[in-house]
């Protein structure tokens, strides 16, 4: 029996990203992620992934899957989904982008519906925003709005609420914190204050604390609201203020608006005191495709390439259009899309390249497994906070996506070049 | 340039003033992607007869085709246009050397991510230090030995080319209750650090480390009316030690209250310390993205604009605000902008130190400069545009008072090529001497200034034609330039230490890795 080893990884579980924990590494296998946590432990899994090439429902060698990929797609030009999903590096996404790009493509991503709504709302008004380790080092208050941390970034309190900073020598104690439930969403265990509010009066109280951190008067209607009148004589009576805010959807009752109200009330904060706001992503480097998007054609989500330029498709996503495709391209973990997309793509000739790929339920054109990023492969992932971090693979694993998606695009590229010659 | 391969440029009217040449017809070579003295007769050339070669430093963008049947990456344009598409740009407008003039060092992956996207150009970036809390806590011990160590250290770490002073210890305060610093030695909160000592401490930093750039200081009150006073503080508490000033157009405003032109104080000052050196950071009409790590005064933008507004508080290092805006040549303060840089320009007695800028985005985008350098070689172009702006803040401003001085081609090929690569120590760019690097762009002459310089006949990368009659027909990588000095390894015990306890992010994670290529040395 191989005796267990252990290695530092960054995790990619959650948009926290933590590039402090160590797995135990037995032979093939990988566990115990230390410091503990359920979401941590659950991407990790045992590091387990399948390892084969498959195309048209047989096994089949890689140069000959990569050939057969670069024919189906590039017949298809100009009605190919190119889906970008979560797990791959920067370094994999780089060249399925380009794919995308030379391919006429539409792009989608597992950029959730509430995420969307909240980048939208950042990009019609701006945000006051910090990186996490602000809010540890600096935020006397922090408000937890509508957040369930323990949930959904399990180290969020342990590794920034409770740990000392730089202008909060008592970590913990030296900060206050309140837990504000919106309808029946989230909130956090030991807070010092907690508020409920119904889900259709988000708006409301957020229009409402804007206008008295601003210097109104407290409004009538918020003795409707126990704790709101007294929740902004904190918000203005602290010296850093971190509102941490749930980004990928909670209670589906909210209204789509509230992120923007949290904008807005961020941003008015910034007068009388200094504050940050905080939008809680998922992991798998989903922050990471955005990022890479918006560097490279300007947009972070619902890049549709197909009139030969980026054109900004917020409105109208292409998992939504599955109709106006004769090809699809997933690369990343195909597990994160909608079940009504996976089911519209099983009358596709699609190649699906990523961790799991040949556990697609369908007969896929191509399938070639690769590693998970942060597991099996090194390169670079983002944090919730865009911070780019990289990643340090604990396990060998099939063929990394940057390779097979390098060999793809340029397979794709020396086609479309005879195409045009 | 493929090994072996050659070029000859024959025939064209030759500025290269590293070199003292100014006009004259001659060849140039090119061998490996360097320049060289001859080449055999029979050698490949470019007929450059009647051309100019001179060395060098939102809307949807189609992807360009390009030489052999490849396509290029499509994009977007706008005020700050996406990777693959600024590439393109710069080198469209025959520019493949450009540098990331701020950057957070906990971002530093992420550029090198995108300068690796950034074709046509070899790049670099200045690293962020005026307001770094490790910096300032070994200021504020006394310890400036140390704290220049760990600038050498946070340079190699990041993968940085030079040191970056952005409003020294006011991005710190804008963090805290005292919300900026505007004077020079007023105290960060219960310090002792000050701005003064920021300015002194990496000042000296760079010229101990024998850096190939002087520190790069945004210095305080940019944008504020009277900020003149706090310029010439500056300037004079770095007096006699090497020091570039940056976007030196938003800190020339004069006192006495209201809005009015400081440009001769500065430039007489400028004009006198050969030690010191600036860019303008020309205001151009048309729309503009601020973006710098200057938090406070982004949100000064924010709320005196009403426009929307992004700020990013970085940890242990810095601040980032964005706001967009537009300069109008009807707005009095913009006009007045615009005036100064202009000023500054014209005023300049040596060329060598004052490069030509617009803070792209902040003054407007790198693509004016077209526009701009018509502005400083024409004087009827640049007085019938006078005439159009609003005239409210421009009384006793040397522009009104009439400044005649028209730009040469040679001095445009100073403030543009051999100056700017001479103060960034780029000893084998910005000339056409032998073992230069091949950069040559070639303009065709034309009597629209603007026109001629927006569009190069030739631009070659290292040898290479990468444009052709402003098309884009190659888009190799670049090289990435950063320096690694060397220093006392003790110093990052007590970094190490400092980021256990306050970063998120693991010191070993921390440096870059897997750079294109090595270092640039440092003698």
């Amino acid at each position: 029996m191989t005796e267990a080893r252990r290695v530092g990884i960054t995790c990619l579980g959650c948009g926290l990203v933590c590039d402090d924990v160590t797995v135990a590494v037995s032979g093939g296998s990988v566990g115990d992620l230390s410091p503990a946590c359920a979401l941590g432990s659950e991407w990790l899994g045992s590091g387990a992934v399948p390892d084969r090439i498959r195309s048209s429902g047989r096994d089949a060698a890689f140069e000959a899957a990569v050939a057969t990929a670069t024919t189906l797609l590039s017949d298809s030009r100009g009605r190919v989904l190119v889906y970008l999903g979560p797990g791959l590096t920067i370094e994999a996404l780089k060249p399925a982008v380009a794919i995308a790009d030379r391919l006429k493509a539409a792009t989608d991503t597992a950029t959730t519906a509430a995420a969307a709504s909240g980048i939208l709302a950042g990009q019609r008004r701006g945000r006051a925003a910090a990186t996490l380790g602000e809010l540890k080092n600096r935020a006397d208050l922090v408000v937890f709005w509508g957040a369930d941390p323990a949930r959904t970034h399990p180290r969020f309190i342990e590794r920034l609420v409770n740990a000392t900073g730089t202008h909060v020598p008592g970590g913990r104690a030296s900060r206050a914190v309140v837990s504000v439930r919106i309808g029946a969403g989230g909130a956090v265990d030991g807070a010092d204050t907690s508020l409920q509010l119904p889900a259709a009066a988000e708006l409301a109280a957020l229009s409402m604390l804007r206008s008295i951190v601003a210097g109104g008067p407290v409004p009538d209607a918020a003795a409707g609201y126990p704790g709101l009148a007294e929740l902004a004589a904190r918000l203005v009576g602290a010296k850093y203020v971190a509102i941490v805010a749930n980004g990928e959807g909670g209670d589906p009752a909210r209204p789509s608006q509230g992120s923007e109200g949290l904008i807005a009330l961020a941003q008015a904060l910034n007068t009388p005191v200094r504050a940050a706001l905080y939008i809680l992503r998922s992991g798998d480097n989903r922050n990471g495709v955005e990022a890479l998007l918006t560097w490279q054609t300007g947009y972070p989500f619902a890049v549709d390439f197909r009139s030969g330029v980026p054109v900004y498709g917020a409105d109208r996503r292409a998992l939504d259009d599955m109709g106006s495709f004769d090809a699809a391209l997933l690369v990343g973990d195909w597990r994160a899309m909608p079940a009504a997309s996976v089911a519209a793509l099983a009358s596709l000739p699609t190649v699906i390249i990523g961790p799991g790929a040949t556990d697609w339920p369908g007969t896929a054109g191509v399938a070639i497994d690769t590693g998970r990023a942060g597991i099996h492969e090194g390169g670079t992932a983002y944090r919730l906070d865009d911070i780019p971090l990289p990643l340090a693979p604990a396990l060998d694993g099939p063929r990394t996506a940057a390779m097979v998606l390098s060999a793809l695009e340029e397979a794709v590229s020396r086609s479309l070049r005879e195409v045009t010659a | 340039m493929t090994a072996g391969s050659t070029l000859r440029i024959v025939g064209g009217t030759v500025y290269d003033p590293a070199n003292g040449i100014d006009g004259e017809t001659r060849d140039i070579c090119i061998a490996d992607g360097r320049i060289v003295a001859d080449l055999p007769a029979g050698a490949p050339a470019l007929d450059a007869r009647r051309l100019l070669p001179e060395q060098h430093a939102a809307d949807p963008v189609p992807a360009p085709r390009l030489a052999g049947g490849h396509t290029g990456r499509s994009g977007t344009g706008g005020t700050v246009p996406s990777t693959f598409t600024t590439g393109y740009r710069y080198a469209g407008l025959g520019y493949t050397t450009v540098f990331d003039a701020a950057i957070a060092p906990l971002t530093a992956r992420h550029t090198h991510h995108e300068m690796s996207d950034t074709p046509c150009v070899d790049a670099g970036c200045f690293v962020l230090m005026g307001n770094d809390d490790y910096l300032l806590k070994l200021i504020d011990a006394g310890e400036r030995d140390r704290a220049r160590d760990y600038a050498a250290w946070l340079l190699g770490a990041t993968g940085g080319y030079a040191i970056k002073v952005v409003n020294p210890g006011g991005v710190e305060a804008w963090k805290t209750p005292q919300r900026n610093l505007t004077a020079l030695d007023e105290p960060l909160g219960s310090s002792r650090v000050t701005a003064r000592g920021i300015l002194e401490t990496l000042t000296d930093a760079a010229n101990t480390l024998k850096l190939p750039h002087a520190v790069h200081i945004h210095a305080n009150n940019l944008g504020m009316p009277g900020n003149v006073a706090t310029t010439m503080e500056s300037f004079k508490a770095l007096e006699g030690r090497r020091a570039h000033f940056t976007h030196l157009q938003f800190h020339a405003y004069g006192t006495g209250g209201g809005w009015k032109s400081a440009a001769r104080e500065l430039s007489d000052w400028v004009n006198n310390h050969p030690e010191l050196s600036v860019d303008v950071g020309q205001v151009m009409f048309g729309p503009a993205t601020t973006v710098t790590a200057d938090g406070p005064v982004e949100y000064l933008l924010y709320k005196s604009s009403g426009r929307k507004w992004v700020n990013i508080d970085v940890e242990l290092e810095t601040g980032c605000g964005i706001v967009p805006l537009e300069y109008k040549e009807k707005a009095a303060v913009s006009a007045l902008q615009w005036a100064i840089g202009l000023e500054l320009f014209l005023l300049a007695k040596d060329p060598w130190r004052v490069v030509l800028s617009t803070d792209h985005p902040n003054g407007g985008s790198f693509l004016a400069y077209p526009q701009l350098i018509q502005l400083l070689m024409d004087r009827t172009v640049r007085d019938a545009r006078l005439k159009l702006v609003n005239q409210k803040f421009l009384t006793g401003s040397a522009l009104l008072d009439g400044l005649d001085r028209q730009f040469t081609l040679g001095e445009i090929a100073i403030i543009t090529r051999a100056g700017p690569a001479r103060l960034l120590g780029l000893r084998h760019k910005g000339h056409l001497g032998v073992g230069a690097d091949a950069d040559v762009t070639v303009y065709s002459r034309q009597d629209d200034i603007a026109a001629m310089f927006a569009s190069p006949r030739y631009v070659l990368k290292q040898g290479e034609l990468v444009v052709e009659e402003g098309h884009l027909r190659l888009a190799p990588s670049g090289r990435r330039l950063y320096v690694r000095p060397a220093h006392d390894e003790a110093v990052v015990t007590g970094v190490r230490s400092h980021f256990d306890r306050y970063s998120t992010v693991q010191f070993d994670h921390y440096p870059v890795q897997g750079l294109p290529n090595g270092p640039i040395g440092i003698d």
